[in-house]
């Protein structure tokens, strides 16, 4: 059970990472490699905050720890956005204007992968296991499920995750902006002769895909730890929860990511030494695309969303 | 049209790709001892060699996840070269060039290169890690160039043909031994976890043996040394209730498993080898480090009376108290350095690196950590290892491992 519990909260978190993977790729048919990279900007962004209202978090009031978090997640969310947001108008939208080849933006999207992580290395150091402080006892049983200990953390992450994806999943399903991004998934020329102004969905789709990757990383940061690499790893498993679950389908997205997450985590109980993990992983993904070829719930955003 | 502005995209990509990991190369290295060539006055001893300047080279990671053991490293030898010039008594002087390797085996062979090419370079400290050394033993064995490593601890270095690699630091397997004895001492059931790294695993699998043995039950897993969620063997550790846990691997991924562990509430002895007891552990497991245990053939340089001078003059120059393998780095420099000196009386100031290296076999010279003095295959003569335990906040040394209960 404990197992469970840590892949669910894992899971949570590459399933917001994954959504800003599906999420471009709906609207552009490319794969954002840089994504990482603005999920990694997003730990150091909310870190910058968190820091500076708590110092080192040993005076931290109870009272005070749900107003720290959702300005940890908010100021994680929003450093990502711009950083997707600028990214967007840098390395991709230069070369959709002058109909570049889908292989221009995936050099392009590896170049500013590199770039922002370095750009961190140099603003920040090396370290990769910067921590946050302490500012509220993250490891305190909240309750006891089936012999299982859910600590504090964790429903912190999947309560804020679980949130954040509802909320996704209303704005693509009703709003205008959501409208507008199916439209652009089915069928951009088309959408463009209705009306819909491509630069600016396409624009606001990478500040989305930010605003939860960049959430995300606080997240991760404040469970594990941080660094300029850190977005590597988790963006090729979000990535590939994303296409577990069928890239450009928004909540195949948020299934794949739980799968996967809870998948890795389950490699103790079968006896298989841990350093396996990443191989049980994939193998998963490879067995479940030879069957669904297109991932669990299937391409295409408009489809299913 | 189409396809020349593309290409120009990808160009302005790849170029700002490589200018960056080439900036990246010396962010962390400090060059001021570059300097040291043109700066300098004339030394102050009157002979004929006074003007001379001979260089010796270091190889260790200055930038990357294990840049903190670098740079004490790299700073103990800083330390050492500076005190000898400062001294005057050589008849030369000595200048100091750093290579980053990031201590991983892949950057090795470009941080090995950039030092062979240089033909002033007669010796080399370091390289600092086991994947690293293993890596360029040959190259540098063939180009005749001696290595005093302080802290490239792997056991099997010194059985690979790597016939100019010394080093003043027992071996993983003795430490390995020391430690797996002691904890067969007191525990009947031990969970044994590496990092699969050419150090990591080494460090383990000798525990594993040893521990077996003795008849104790070994429980092995191995965790990929970039992983960063380390909940799922943490609760696995819990789960199997093992009495013990060791760790074989560096320190900025021990702090990562021991705030894990603290989640799950593991209730354990800890430890890990030489590669976790830095300052970097102490800051990233915060208080989940208490408690931790370390073996390590090192000194204590802030309290080890030997080392009270050097420690003092560390800190002076650093503003930071030494930290692990400073000292060990401090020693290895000044072996290389009364190598250098016997090589340059020898051959009337021309020496080459085969005299170097020669020398450095035939160095006994008194350190602050141990005897500079080595057996053919290159270990050194006689080793040492200790037993440090993290209280609050703070590594202390308790004292020779084989002398605990």
């Amino acid at each position: 059970m404990n197992y469970l519990i840590l892949g669910i909260t894992r899971g949570s978190m590459y399933a917001l990472i994954a959504l800003g993977y599906t999420l471009v790729y709906g609207v552009l048919q490319l794969i954002n490699f840089a994504h990482s990279e603005v999920f990694m900007s997003g730990a150091f962004g909310s870190y910058a905050i968190v820091h500076l209202l708590v110092g080192d978090g040993k005076a931290t009031p109870s009272w005070a720890v749900p107003f720290i978090l959702i300005a940890g997640i908010l100021s994680g969310a929003i450093t990502a956005a711009v950083i997707a947001w600028l990214l967007e108008r840098v390395a991709y939208r230069p070369l959709r204007r002058r109909g570049a080849p889908k292989l221009a933006f995936l050099i392009s999207a590896i170049g500013a992968s590199f770039f922002l992580s370095q750009l961190a290395g140099k603003l920040f150091g090396r370290l990769t296991s910067n921590s946050f402080p302490e500012f509220f006892d993250q490891n305190a049983v909240i309750f006891r499920p089936f012999g299982a200990e859910v600590r504090v953390l964790q429903i912190v992450i999947v309560a804020s995750a679980v949130l954040m994806m509802i909320f996704l999943d209303r704005l693509v399903s009703v709003t205008k902006l959501g409208r507008s991004i199916r439209a652009i998934s089915e069928d951009a020329p088309t959408a463009a002769l209705m009306g819909i102004d491509i630069d600016k969905t396409i624009s606001r789709t990478f500040i989305i895909g930010g605003l939860l990757g960049g959430a995300a990383g606080f997240l991760f940061g404040l469970n594990f730890s941080f660094g300029n690499t850190m977005g590597f790893i988790p963006g090729v498993k979000a990535f590939a929860a994303a296409v577990l679950g069928g890239i450009g389908n928004i909540r195949g997205a948020m299934i794949g990511g739980l799968l996967l997450g809870i998948v890795e985590n389950l490699v103790p109980l079968v006896n298989i030494d841990t350093k396996w993990t990443d191989v049980v992983a994939f193998v998963v993904l490879v067995l479940v695309l030879m069957f669904r070829p297109t991932g669990i719930l299937g391409e295409r955003l408009g489809r299913a969303a | 049209m189409r396809t020349s502005s593309l290409a120009k995209v990808a160009v302005i990509g790849v170029a700002g790709v490589m200018a960056l990991s080439a900036c990246s190369n010396d962010s962390g290295g400090n060059n001021s001892s570059n300097n040291n060539l043109t700066q300098q006055p004339a030394g102050s001893g009157s002979n004929a060699n006074s003007n001379k300047t001979y260089k010796i080279g270091w190889q260790g990671p200055l930038s990357g996840d294990n840049q903190q053991l670098g740079i004490n490293e790299y700073n103990g030898t800083k330390l050492a070269v500076e005190q000898a010039n400062a001294k005057g008594d050589l008849g030369f002087k000595i200048v100091l060039v750093e290579s980053d390797d990031v201590g991983t085996a892949d950057k090795a062979p470009a941080a090995a290169a950039k030092l062979l090419q240089d033909p002033a370079i007669l010796g080399v400290v370091g390289p600092a890690f086991s994947g690293p050394t293993s890596a360029t033993g040959k190259t540098y064995a063939a180009a005749n160039m001696g290595l005093i490593s302080g802290s490239a601890t792997n056991a099997t270095l010194t059985s690979s043909g790597f016939t100019t690699f010394h080093r003043v630091v027992p071996t993983d397997g003795t430490e390995g031994t020391q430690a797996a004895e002691w904890l067969a001492k007191k525990f009947k059931k031990v969970f044994v976890v590496d990092d699969t790294s050419t150090y990591g695993k080494g460090v383990a699998d000798v525990v594993r043996k040893t521990l077996a043995s003795k008849g104790t039950n070994v429980i092995s897993q191995g965790v990929a040394a970039n992983t960063q969620d380390y909940g799922a063997i943490a609760q696995r550790v819990t789960q199997s209730g093992a009495d013990a846990l060791f760790y074989g691997g560096y320190d900025a991924q021990a702090a990562l498993f021991a705030k894990a562990l603290a989640a799950t509430g593991y209730k354990g002895l800890k430890m890990t080898g030489n590669g976790g007891k830095s300052s970097v552990f102490t800051s990233g497991a915060g208080a989940a480090g208490n408690g931790w245990y370390f073996s390590c053939g090192c000194q204590d340089a802030t309290t080890a009376p030997e080392a009270k001078d050097f420690a003092a003059a560390y800190e002076k120059m650093f503003n930071t108290p030494p930290s692990t393998y400073s000292p060990e780095c401090f020693d290895a420099a000044n072996g290389m350095i009364e190598a250098l000196k016997a090589a340059v009386q020898k051959t009337n100031g021309n020496p080459t690196r085969k005299d170097v290296a020669d020398a450095i076999n035939a160095l006994d010279y008194k350190g602050i950590t141990t005897q500079v003095k080595f057996a053919p295959n290159g270990e050194v003569a006689n080793a040492t290892v200790n037993l440090y335990q993290q209280k609050d906040g703070k590594i202390v040394m308790l004292g020779k491992i084989q002398d605990q209960s």
